[in-house]
C-alpha cells in the first residue's frame, strides 16, 4: 500500500525536477506553499482520520449500510448528498472519510454523492458566497450543484 | 480590487470553521475514553495506522497542490477566461477549473474577478463546477475508492460542469430584461 504512495512521491518528484529546470526560483516556493498547506490542514487531517478511528471503532457497518446502503436506493443517495453539503472540511478530507463509509458497507453512488456534494455544495460558506454573488446566484448554484451531486452518484452507480 | 479588502473577515470565518471540527472530534474521544478506555484506544490507534498508511500519498498531493499553486497563475487564467463567450470559453472554463487549487476562501473572490472582467455566468459557475474534479487528489481518491469509482466520478463530474454552468446562468437570467 505506501509503495503506491511512495510512486507517486517518485512522479511528484519528478514533476519538480522539471519544473525546476524552467524557473528554479519557483521550486522553493512551490515546496513552501506545499509546507504551508499541509500546517493548516494538520489539525482537520488529525481530526478526519479521528473519526475515521472512531467510525470504524464504534460505528456497527449494519448501521452505515442501513443509512447509506444499497437496499435503501435513492433515500440512500439523498442522505449521502445531505451529509456532504452540510459538511465541514476540506475535500482532501472527504476521500478517506468516503472510503471508510464504503468500507462499512455504503452504496458507491451514495458515495459518489457525498464527495461531489461534500465538494461543491457548502452550506458553511453560503454567506461567504452570498456576500460576493447575491443570494439568487448563492441559492440558485448549490441548488443546482445539489442536484447535479445526486444526478453524479446515481450515473456513477451506473457505471461502476 | 474589492474582493481583496475583505479577505481578512472570511479566512477567519474559514479559521473558525477549521478548528470546528477538531475540537468536536476531541469532546468525541474524550467521551469515548469515558465509555471505554479500551475501545477508544483502539480507535485512537486506527485513526494513527489508517494517517501513516496514507501519509506519503498525502505528502505527494500536497506537493502536487504547490506545485500547480505556485505554476499556474490564477490572475492570467482570469484574465484569459473573463472576455469569452462562446463554447470554447466554456470549454476552457472547464479545463481551468481543473487546475485550480485551493479553498473556496481563495476561489470565490477568484471567481469575483473573473466576473468583473466580464465573464458570463455560465463561465463562472463552469470553472467551480470543473474545480470539484479535484485532479490533483486523484491518488488518493484511487486508494480509498478504487480505479473505476475515482475515474467514473471525475469524468462524470467533468461531464456535468458545461451544462451545470449554463443551467445556473438561465436561472440567472430567467425574467430579466436582456441587453
Amino acid at each position: 500500500m505506501s509503495g503506491i504512495g511512495f510512486l507517486y512521491l517518485g512522479l511528484v518528484a519528478l514533476l519538480y525536477g522539471l519544473c525546476h529546470r524552467g524557473s528554479p526560483e519557483k521550486t522553493g516556493k512551490s515546496l513552501r506553499v506545499s509546507g504551508m498547506t499541509f500546517l493548516k490542514l494538520l489539525p482537520m487531517l488529525a481530526a478526519v482520520f479521528g473519526i475515521i478511528g472512531l467510525v470504524q471503532q464504534f460505528v456497527p457497518p449494519a448501521a452505515v449500510e442501513r443509512l447509506l446502503g444499497d437496499a435503501g436506493g435513492f433515500r440512500s443517495i439523498l442522505i449521502a448528498g445531505l451529509a456532504g453539503a452540510v459538511a465541514i472540511g476540506p475535500p482532501l478530507a472527504a476521500f478517506p472519510l468516503a472510503g471508510s463509509l464504503l468500507e462499512a458497507g455504503a452504496w458507491p453512488p451514495a458515495i459518489g454523492t457525498f464527495v461531489v456534494s461534500w465538494i461543491l455544495v457548502g452550506v458553511l460558506t453560503l454567506p461567504l458566497e452570498i456576500e460576493l454573488f447575491g443570494t439568487r446566484f448563492t441559492l440558485a448554484r448549490n441548488g443546482l450543484s445539489f442536484v447535479a451531486a445526486l444526478l453524479i452518484g446515481s450515473l456513477l452507480g451506473l457505471v461502476l | 480590487m474589492g474582493a481583496e479588502d475583505k479577505k481578512s473577515p472570511f479566512s477567519l470565518r474559514a479559521a473558525l470553521g477549521a478548528q470546528w471540527l477538531p475540537l468536536t472530534v476531541l469532546l468525541l474521544y474524550l467521551w469515548a475514553f469515558g465509555a471505554s478506555k479500551d475501545e477508544a484506544i483502539r480507535a485512537l490507534v486506527l485513526a494513527g495506522e489508517s494517517f501513516v498508511s496514507v501519509l506519503p500519498i498525502l505528502i505527494a498531493v500536497m506537493a502536487l497542490t504547490g506545485l500547480i499553486q505556485v505554476r499556474v497563475d490564477r490572475g492570467r487564467v482570469a484574465k484569459w477566461l473573463g472576455p469569452g463567450s462562446g463554447a470554447k470559453a466554456l470549454i476552457f472554463a472547464a479545463l481551468c477549473g481543473m487546475l485550480l487549487i485551493g479553498p473556496p476562501y481563495v476561489i470565490f473572490p477568484l471567481l469575483l474577478s473573473l466576473r468583473r472582467q466580464g465573464a458570463r455566468w455560465a463561465v463562472v459557475v463552469t470553472v467551480l463546477a470543473a474545480w470539484a474534479v479535484k485532479i490533483q487528489m486523484l491518488p488518493l481518491e484511487v486508494q480509498y475508492l478504487g480505479w473505476p469509482f475515482a475515474i467514473g466520478r471525475s469524468l462524470i463530474t467533468l461531464a456535468f460542469a458545461i451544462p451545470l454552468g449554463l443551467l445556473v446562468e438561465a436561472v440567472m437570467e430567467a425574467g430579466r430584461p436582456r441587453g
